[in-house]
């Protein structure tokens, strides 16, 4: 274990227990209602680099058994050390090989179906994406009707900023990762103070 | 439960794993008084006071394989002074004293300032050492008085066999 830098260190939750309850409440929450924008309330002092929300989310979702896989520009920054020192969760170079994915907002989202899949016997042991996106918004222009398990009829969410995600278009890759039931990875596309759920039952039926 | 850095190095500067081990060893009683009005105050918790368990390992002869002894119970804590810039003290404490914890820590970011660091060396550092030598010294005094002296006698006749390989 390297030697992490604690002078820029920001505090965790004030309460580790309640803090971290109330934001896995707010992840259930978004996850059982695909599309619905989610505020994400909490008191950490999070790291400058990434969006407080993400960054308040894995540091609810983490703990030491955990592995992480960080985009390159946060892999650098005070978030690696942030997390490492509250969670203490493994930090891993390959994102083939972990549980959790934080891709930062500008950086490259690596292909969906490169991320752990899980097994047909095991579909929990997928990859959990949690993907910064510029922002979020319920309806508006350009928005993603989602159709799933958790939506009524259907549900509108535009979002801005998405990262890039290689080749092929987000719409294609994430009807794929549907498709692929029950294995695929779920997503949280986080903007600065709040969350979306994507699980892989979601399924985004039209881009504009 | 004693080190080698119980004594004081002469000459040498003040290194951070040698106080920590210190002070993590110090009786509540000495640190209290030496922190003073730092204390009292109300720190900005990195992480605040937790307990939870070590697994201690350790080598027979201090060569041997290693194995493990058994767990120990650690209270740990990092926080930050409120006024005193940005250095963060650690610390990791045996026991479930978090009040212990949380004062090592304290000194420990106090003693990263060079400028405070001869006046806490001076009124904290060296009661401390003073209490853990003297502490040693009781201990080894007690183990002194059951000590016993073996000797040997040695056998006059000889054996057949030891004389038979020399020659």
């Amino acid at each position: 274990m390297s030697a992490l830098d604690l002078s820029t260190l920001g505090a965790g939750f004030s309460d580790a227990a309640l803090g971290s309850q109330s934001v896995f409440r707010t992840a259930q929450h978004a996850l059982s209602h695909p599309g619905r924008v989610v505020a994400l309330a909490h008191d950490a002092q999070t790291p400058s680099r990434g969006h407080p929300a993400s960054a308040a989310l894995l540091l609810a979702l983490l703990d030491p058994d955990c592995t992480l896989w960080l985009s390159p520009s946060l892999a650098g920054s005070d978030a690696a050390a942030w997390l490492r020192f509250h969670t203490g969760c493994v930090l891993v170079d390959k994102h083939e090989a972990a549980q959790f994915a934080w891709v930062a907002q500008g950086d490259e989202c690596p292909r969906l179906d490169s991320f752990a899949q899980g097994s047909d016997a095991y579909p929990d042991q997928s990859t959990t994406c949690v993907v910064d996106v510029a922002g979020l918004a319920e309806g508006g222009a350009g928005a993603w009707t989602l159709r799933g398990p958790g939506i009524r009829d259907s549900e509108s969410v535009a979002v801005e900023g998405l990262p890039r995600t290689g080749a092929t278009p987000f719409a294609a890759q994430w009807s794929a990762n549907h498709a692929a039931f029950p294995r695929g990875v779920d997503m949280f596309l986080a903007a600065p103070g709040q969350i979306v759920g994507l699980p892989r039952t979601t399924r985004i039926e039209q881009e504009a | 439960m004693f080190h080698a850095f119980d004594t004081e190095p002469p000459g040498r500067p003040l290194d951070r794993a040698q106080w920590m081990a210190t002070l993590a060893r110090a009786p509540l009683e000495l640190l209290e008084p030496a922190l003073g009005a730092h204390a009292q105050g109300t720190p900005q918790w990195l992480r605040a006071p937790e307990t939870g368990l070590v697994m201690v390992q350790g080598r027979a002869g201090g060569s041997g394989e290693r194995f493990n002894l058994g767990e120990v119970t650690v209270t740990r804590c990092a926080l930050r002074l409120s006024e005193a810039g940005s250095a963060v003290g650690v610390a990791y404490v045996m026991g479930r004293s978090h009040r212990h914890a949380q004062l090592a820590a304290v000194a420990d970011a106090l003693l990263q300032d060079p400028e405070r660091q001869p006046a806490l060396d001076a009124q904290l550092l060296a009661p401390v050492r003073r209490h853990l030598q003297q502490l040693r010294a009781r201990r080894q005094a007690s183990a002194q008085s059951s000590k016993v002296e073996f000797f040997t006698v040695a056998r006059e006749a000889g054996d057949a066999e030891g004389e038979d390989d020399s020659e």
